[in-house]
């Protein structure tokens, strides 16, 4: 009995860590608690088997992935259409002519991976995701932050690679602009 | 000789793309050629790569101490 209620303790310190994490991925926050606490019943269930603090935490986040995928699925909330055409919302279209040249043509952003040391920085990055349409955000931190292949997630939101592909290049035009306007084109200091 | 060029929003679409699947022989030669010559997708094609390298280091920025 004690040890059940070691493993308890044990799971709920790590409470905080996930629901910041699925609040990453839901960017609300009844229902990331919601796949916390889904997370939580299936690991409390499974019993104790982990050695260490940190191996204990990258099993909670794998199962917390899919919970909040589950989650995403049966509330159809912010899933990509499934017949996505090239050309159905304009996002990808607004950054380049009817001749394929750039509106705003990227610049060069130097050195940018010493900004990943500063807390400023990652600031300005979540803001960057959330600004994102829906429904690409969540295909896009499936893919860069989960780091789920390609093909899995198409199968699990039912969706084609091409439409995929679509939806990543334009999370990946979004991010990019959002992030020069906000950051690298931004003096700091 | 015109159709062999890419234009920019063709090789930035393939750029992407290409972080998800390993492009064909002519496409990744197209491609090839597009960035040597055009700086503006060169750019787009590190930025991506490195917000892939940004969003591998979110879980990471989400731990705080004491949880």
């Amino acid at each position: 009995m004690s040890e059940d209620k070691d493993w308890a303790q044990a799971l709920e310190a790590h409470r905080k860590y996930l629901q910041r994490y699925a609040m990453f991925h839901l960017h609300d926050a009844a229902l990331a608690e919601d796949a916390v606490q889904d997370t939580m019943m299936a690991a409390l269930a499974q019993g104790n088997r982990f050695e260490g603090r940190s191996q204990l935490r990258t099993w909670l986040t794998a199962i917390l992935k899919h919970k909040i995928i589950d989650l995403v699925r049966s509330r159809g909330r912010g899933l990509p259409a499934g017949t996505l055409s090239l050309d159905d919302d304009g996002s990808a279209e607004a950054s380049f002519t009817p001749k394929g040249k750039w509106v705003d043509p990227p610049a060069d952003w130097g050195l940018p991976d010493a900004a990943l040391e500063s807390q400023q920085f990652w600031r300005v990055y979540q803001e960057c995701c959330r600004r994102m349409p829906e429904r690409h955000a969540l295909v896009y931190s499936m893919r860069e932050v989960m780091d789920l292949p390609s093909d899995e997630i198409c199968k699990k939101l039912d969706i084609s690679m091409s439409n995929l592909h679509v939806i990543l290049f334009r999370a990946r035009l979004s991010l990019r602009a959002c992030m020069t306007r906000k950051w690298f084109a931004v003096e700091h200091g | 000789m015109g159709k062999l060029m890419y234009s920019c929003e063709q090789a930035a679409r393939l750029a992407s793309r290409a972080m998800e699947q390993p492009l064909g022989a002519w496409q990744r030669l197209l491609l090839n050629t597009h960035l040597v010559i055009c700086r503006r997708c060169t750019n787009f094609t590190r930025q991506i790569a490195f917000l892939r390298r940004a969003a591998h280091r979110v879980p990471e920025t989400l731990e705080k101490d004491g949880d």
